[in-house]
């Protein structure tokens, strides 16, 4: 803490934070007079703070300084060139990785046509059937209106059946009926069965399903913000090449996917992702679909997409057990009737949802909830059919007698009259084509054989294409069972049917291991480039004697030079075709290729600096066991879906090792210090464990808190008071920490007291607001609340950011110094020193001396702090305040222990913990569907690039976030201020800011090490597990969340901490001098 | 009880953390405090040297007599059970340890300099006994050492048992449900680690101060103590595993890891080696200090 002369005097001054230069700490009369005070007094000498003395006199030191200041700035920018460098590998070997191990699928263009039937033998052709119109066979049909309700989940559509996990009828059951209706009143006009999605249910993969007939692949999912035109055959070009007039009605990711295949005159598109608008799409299509109903409009179109967006919006803003659903579902219930009425014969008319939604109204992942859609067909002829009595009436639960959505694409096309496109995997829906008496086999055997042949000719196409007969060879046998079956002519043809039945799904289960093909090489260049950074960074972290600053000037040099050589060598690689990567690719890999060695040569090209990164206390093996344990556990599906309750166990731990620590220090306030806050730290953390949101997998041995119920996503009224206990807790105790080393001076105040809890305050206003929308509570329309809402969530974000950044750029230490001239105390202990002169005395009296780099460094934290508790759910804000708490606690813990000047490990492995805690304590989990779209929609009323992606990010990842901003703080907490001083010489020793930067940047390598470490971890076990039956379920997005946390992480270092010690070294330096 | 009554100024029935931050001062003012509290040896005589190894295989084994009935009704059983354990506890620290002050009796070097122990009067009642081992087999020595052990069971009872519950639910155990259980675990943990700790320390603020700072030289005692602690902790990994076993129920692992670590921590405290080291948090602090106190 103190200089080494004064070791004795080591934890008092930790504790009361007192400046006292190493002569001065003898003299007993400075503290006595003053034992609880957090002021020093000094007379005046030669050497006082640098800031204050006279230009005339000290030009010499001036110079001195200035140098000092210019190589201070020099270090530190080419330090963060280092950070760069470690992000670089981070994204290379992510990236490669991933290239590798995110399912692909070739993408082949066959189209199939209406001349050329699947089959290779030219007997099988029917003529009769294009005399009745249709390709391959006849069409029961020439329009079709096609609604898809987004999120529309098969017990919503059902009466509702009580079952093991629900008892009582929720809002959501029994508010759409009439679907089942008239399901079971005319069977042979209607019929009703659950829809089964593949994963990732997102809106865009499934329009990719049910239009193209294929499965998705885990890759496509990322492009659900910038859709793509899909280019395989498809309904739609099939429909649009067919000469159909294609109308487009709703949500405009259609035409992302779909560009100029629908009538522009007649299409309306809605924007889609503004899921707080839960009426604006819905209106919308009905004002622009029933014009197009009425029968002079009738001809202008053959068919219409209309796709309905309440549902889902209502879904994910309240959650489905919300009034606002039930609304939306009966105004649905209340437009399908209204369409009804309006349809003619010849009209098909196919209710459907894309996906279900999740107990919270969430989707993307894979929970059944979220894959039970419903499918509904109506027409006003007589055409559907049940194959037995025990199908008459619509299943009761969705995991009875479903079809999976692909379905849809061969049943449309044969309904339709075009051919089934190319690359389509599923099967004729059984009740359309069993006639109305359902005994047409037949017809059953007829579609059957047209879906099974196009299927062969696929499997073939896709075997010649790659090369390889796998596929084709795993299930062809059945093709020619089915076949010689068929031959046979069989009395009945229901075994026919069954025969081609079995050959589709035995089919479509080869694909879906098949497409499971991972790049086994590309997956291993990415661990290894990954692993060889980790390797690295633990040498750097953990392995290196002395200056950091020393290394970096030739590291920084290496590494570029290697990474220049090796993309050089990667373009030429790639050029004579030695690799079949492409030219960017190629040069990347070999940059990092080339950095590593780089690296290499510059941390082991000198041994004397290097030792061996064996932890060297309890502590260091501490942090060394929270990292491995954890990384381990990810092997396990247990471990990670309960990773919520290891973070806490491992945190209690920690806090109860630290008071165990605390107790043996000698000094009686570290220990009560030290107790204290290893106490605090203990129960804020079990207190913010109460704050959860289960995963599927973790019931039904969890209960969420996190919303009002676990079936909605908005918050109880009681958890509307968490943002003000915030606004009057938070700033206090915050203060309380500032004052404990008499720093609340200068600016704190005003910042603390006056700017967070103005900004908190505006917070709670604008989630009290929040909730209260939709209740119309407020005789205000619902524009008008939704501009003053965007008002507040936009002044909080310029207090936090625009006036915070400014005021951290140019605001003074938060110290308070008073210089009496009249001073002229006698110091009778004092030992008279032969230089010194006797000169009238000046008594320079500094408050907040002891913590002056931690406290001008904190405030960067409050303005995140801020910031992001504004992003989160009101319970989101209760979490992030013991966040920030037992920051500051353990901020004290490590100066109690000492551990701040000995560069533990352990303080920033901690903070690691925190923020992978607080994570799960905000809402989120390590699922897709956890993701809180909805907050990009605080400050903004549109989507709006590049800011709606990074208010997401600051939902999402605000613990880890904040937890990196305030890293820099584990080297910088009550970090004594080391003054030079010019009796003792020694110039090397003489750069304290070099040191301080070199000490951060230590705090922050380890800090990234543990990111690194978690998310070698699950890319390691996800490449490991490709073949789990979890692999999407739990270990892909693990995978994906910690890549995604490391890459944030990285950034906001580089960003925001590291480079914010600048500032607030520069505006210590200013007054102190360097 | 009559000794007990004895103590006159000093709060007997002070809270461990408590007169360890008052009594700071003494120990800092004391010439060296590492040598104050030697650790705790076995006693000498035949019976204790056999039960002191016998006792954690009688543990153990009772343990793995009643572990199917522990899944089937860990209430009960557990309930049911505290009886056994005290019972064999309270043999254990009689037979094999001595009982607080005693052993600082025998070390007779420093005696004088720790004269204002709250455990005062019962080390110089007991002090009587050691002098003559022919009764230390005798029924009197027995109901004379009954009256440490009475008092630490009460001790155990009152205040290591709910500081324990709330140490469990703070790791993670729910707050809400399982309260009996939780409970339960922490009696069986305190009877394991503090019952003894209290028998042969007392309340003595020094070596409580010690043990909160898991300073103690290892013996068998702190051993014990330690490897409860650690071996309820290692208990915990196996419950999130999805291997849908009745004994992964909380807390059934804690509870077993704890025996476990309890008599592995009790052997361990023993050997040669190991008898009288002390963990040590950071290497360099350390010794800079010990430097200064030189």
């Amino acid at each position: 803490m103190v200089t080494p002369t004064t070791n004795s005097g080591c934890a008092v001054s930790s504790a009361d934070g007192a400046l006292r230069k190493p002569r001065f700490s003898q003299d007993p009369s400075s503290r006595l007079s003053n034992p609880q005070n957090q002021a020093v007094r000094r007379t005046r000498e030669p050497e006082v703070p640098s800031g204050m003395q006279s230009r005339a006199t000290n030009g010499l030191k001036d110079d001195r300084g200035k140098h000092l200041e210019e190589e201070f700035k020099y270090k530190h920018l080419s330090l963060l060139g280092v950070f760069v460098w470690i992000l670089f590998l981070h994204v290379v070997g992510i990236y490669f990785f991933t290239r590798g191990f995110l399912l692909t699928r070739m993408v082949l263009e066959n189209k199939s046509s209406c001349d050329v039937l699947p089959f290779s033998d030219p007997l099988s052709s029917q003529p009769e059937h294009s005399t009745h119109g249709g390709c391959w066979h006849p069409k029961s049909f020439d329009k079709a209106i096609v609604i898809i309700i987004d999120a529309l989940r098969y017990d919503f559509t059902v009466p509702f059946a009580p079952n093991a996990e629900v008892e009582n009828a929720h809002l959501f059951h029994d508010n759409i009926p009439v679907l089942y209706e008239t399901a079971v009143n005319s069977p042979q006009n209607a019929f009703l069965l659950p829809f089964i999605a593949d994963p990732p249910t997102t809106t865009l993969q499934r329009l990719k399903g049910l239009t193209t007939g294929t499965l998705p692949t885990f890759v496509d999912a990322g492009s659900n913000f910038a859709g793509t035109a899909i280019d395989e055959d498809n309904l739609v070009a099939q429909l649009h090449g067919a000469g159909k007039n294609l109308v487009q009605l709703g949500d405009d990711t259609w035409h992302a996917l779909f560009p100029g295949y629908f009538d522009p005159n007649l299409t309306r598109p809605f924007d889609s992702f503004n899921v707080w608008d839960l009426h604006t799409v819905d209106n919308g299509v009905n004002e622009h679909l029933f014009p197009l109903l009425a029968s002079q409009n009738y001809t202008k179109w053959d068919v219409i997409f209309g796709h309905y967006l309440g549902v889902d919006h209502a879904g994910h803003r309240y959650g489905p057990n919300h009034p606002a659903m039930a609304a939306k579902l009966n105004q649905m219930d209340q437009t399908i009737r209204d369409i009804i009425t309006k349809i003619d014969d010849s009209t098909l008319l196919v209710v459907m949802g894309d996906h279900g939604m999740d107990s919270k109204g969430d989707h993307g992942g894979e929970s059944d909830d979220e894959l039970n859609a419903a499918l509904w067909m109506y027409s006003k002829k007589e055409i559907f059919g049940r194959t037995s009595a025990e199908k008459v009436l619509p299943p009761k639960y969705a995991w009875e007698r479903f079809v999976p959505q692909i379905d849809l694409v061969p049943t449309l096309s044969l309904l339709l009259g075009i051919p089934i496109p190319f690359n389509n995997l599923g099967s004729p829906i059984e009740e359309v084509f069993a006639g109305p008496s359902g005994d047409d086999w037949s017809n059953l055997v007829t579609v059957n054989r047209l879906a099974s042949a196009q299927i062969k000719r696929y499997q073939h196409a896709y075997a010649e294409t790659r090369g390889d007969e796998g596929a084709e060879a795993q299930s062809v046998g059945l093709w020619e069972t089915a076949e010689k079956v068929h031959d046979s002519k069989p009395e009945s043809p229901v075994s026919v049917y069954e025969a081609y039945r079995q050959y589709q799904r035995d089919t479509l289960q080869v694909c879906r291991g098949l497409w499971a093909n991972f790049n086994v090489p590309s997956m291993l260049q990415g661990i290894g480039v990954l692993l060889a950074g980790i390797t690295l960074l633990v040498f750097y972290a953990r392995g290196l004697q002395g200056d950091r600053t020393e290394l970096t000037a030739p590291f920084v040099s290496r590494v570029s030079l290697g990474s220049v050589l090796g993309a050089v060598a990667g373009v030429v690689l790639a050029g004579v075709g030695a690799t079949e990567l492409k030219v960017p690719e190629s040069s990347a890999l070999m940059a990092a290729i080339g950095s590593i060695f780089g690296a290499s040569s510059a941390i082991f090209g000198s041994p004397q600096r290097v030792s061996i990164p064996l932890p060297n206390s309890l502590w260091g093996w501490l942090a060394v066991i929270f990292t491995l344990s954890q990384s381990v556990g990810f092997a396990s599906n247990s471990y990670t879906i309960w990773e919520d309750e290891i973070l806490l166990f491992f945190l209690c731990t920690f806090g109860v090792v630290a008071g165990v620590s605390s107790m043996r220090q000698e000094s009686t306030t570290d220990r009560v210090l030290g107790v204290y806050h290893s106490i605090v730290f203990v129960i804020l953390g079990r207190l913010a464990s109460v704050s959860r949101l289960c995963r599927e997998e973790q019931m039904p041995y969890c209960r969420s808190t996190y919303y009002a119920s676990s079936t909605s996503s908005t918050s109880a009224p009681w958890q509307l008071a968490i943002p003000f206990l915030v606004m009057l807790i938070l700033p206090t105790v915050v203060k309380g920490f500032y004052a404990g080393s008499k720093s609340y001076e200068g600016a704190a105040s005003l910042w603390i007291g006056i700017g967070f809890r103005l900004g908190l305050f505006v917070t709670a206003i604008f989630w009290m607001l929040e909730e209260l929308d939709g209740k119309e509570w407020i005789p205000l329309s619902d524009e008008t609340l939704k501009s003053i809402r965007v008002f507040l969530a936009q002044l909080v974000l310029g207090l936090a950011f625009a006036a915070g950044t400014t005021g951290f750029i140019y605001s003074k230490p938060c110290v308070s110094i008073d210089v009496a001239q009249s001073a002229t105390e006698p110091e009778p202990n004092r030992p008279s020193s032969p230089g010194e002169q006797q000169l009238p005395r000046t008594t320079v009296t500094i408050l907040g001396f002891g913590n002056v780099y931690g406290t001008r460094f904190f405030f960067l934290s409050i303005n995140f702090c801020l910031a992001i508790t504004l992003m989160q759910k009101p319970m989101g804000q209760g979490a992030m305040a013991l966040l920030l708490w037992q920051i500051l606690s353990l901020l004290e813990i490590l100066d109690t222990n000492s551990l701040v000047t000995s560069n533990s490990p352990i303080g920033p492995t901690v903070l690691g913990l925190l923020g992978s805690f607080y994570y799960f304590k905000t809402g989120h989990q390590a699922t897709l569907s956890s993701i809180q779209w909805e907050t990009a929609f605080i400050p903004l009323t549109t989507v709006k690039y590049p800011w709606s992606p990074l208010l997401v990010i600051l939902n999402t990842f605000g613990a880890q976030i904040l937890t990196a901003i305030v890293v820099p703080l584990t080297a910088l907490w009550k970090r004594p201020l080391q003054l030079r001083d010019t009796n003792a010489a020694s110039p090397s020793t003489q750069k304290p800011a070099l040191k301080l930067i070199s000490d951060v940047a230590q705090a922050a390598a380890t800090y990234i090490l543990y990111f690194a470490t978690i998310n070698l971890a699950t890319t390691m076990w996800a490449g490991h597990l490709r073949r789990h039956l979890m692999l999407y379920r739990i270990f892909n997005p693990r995978f994906m969340m910690g890549a995604a946390v490391l890459g944030v992480v990285d950034i906001v270092l580089i960003l925001f901490s590291i480079a914010g010690v600048r500032w607030s070294t520069l505006s210590v330096g200013e007054i102190f001098g360097w | 009880m009559a000794t007990l009554a004895g103590p006159p100024a000093q709060p007997a029935a002070a809270t461990p953390s408590s007169s360890s931050s008052s009594s700071s001062s003494s120990s800092s003012a004391s010439a060296n405090p590492k040598f104050a509290h030697p650790p705790v040896s076995i006693l000498p005589s035949r019976f204790a040297r056999i039960y002191a190894l016998a006792h954690p295989a009688l543990l153990l084994s009772l343990v793995a007599y009643r572990f199917s009935s522990v899944t089937n009704d860990p209430v009960a059983e557990l309930l049911g059970d505290i009886p056994f354990l005290v019972g064999l506890q309270v043999v254990f620290v009689m037979g094999c340890l001595p009982p607080a002050g005693g052993e600082r009796d025998s070390n007779s070097a420093i005696t004088e300099t720790t004269p204002r122990k709250p455990t005062g009067p019962k080390r110089r009642g007991h002090g009587h006994s050691a002098k003559v081992p022919s009764w230390s087999t005798g029924l009197a020595s027995l109901a004379w050492k009954l009256t440490p052990a009475l008092l630490s069971l009460t001790l155990t009872t009152l205040l290591a048992t709910p500081i324990l519950s709330f140490l469990l639910v703070l790791f993670g155990a729910p707050v809400t449900t399982h309260h009996a259980l939780t409970f339960l675990c922490a009696a069986h943990m305190a009877l394991l680690s503090c019952f003894p700790l209290i028998y042969v320390h007392g309340v003595d603020g020094n070596v409580w101060r010690e043990i909160w700072g898991a300073a103690r030289p290892t013996d068998a005692v702190w051993g014990g103590a330690l490897g409860t602690c650690f071996g309820a902790w290692f208990g915990a990994v196996p419950i999130p595993l999805d291997w849908d076993r009745p004994w992964q129920a909380y807390p059934i692992t804690i509870l077993t890891g704890a025996y476990i670590g309890y008599a592995f921590g009790m052997w361990l405290g023993r050997v040669k080696g190991v008898f009288g080291k002390r963990i040590n948090f950071a290497p360099g602090p350390e010794q800079v200090r010990d430097l200064k106190v030189e």
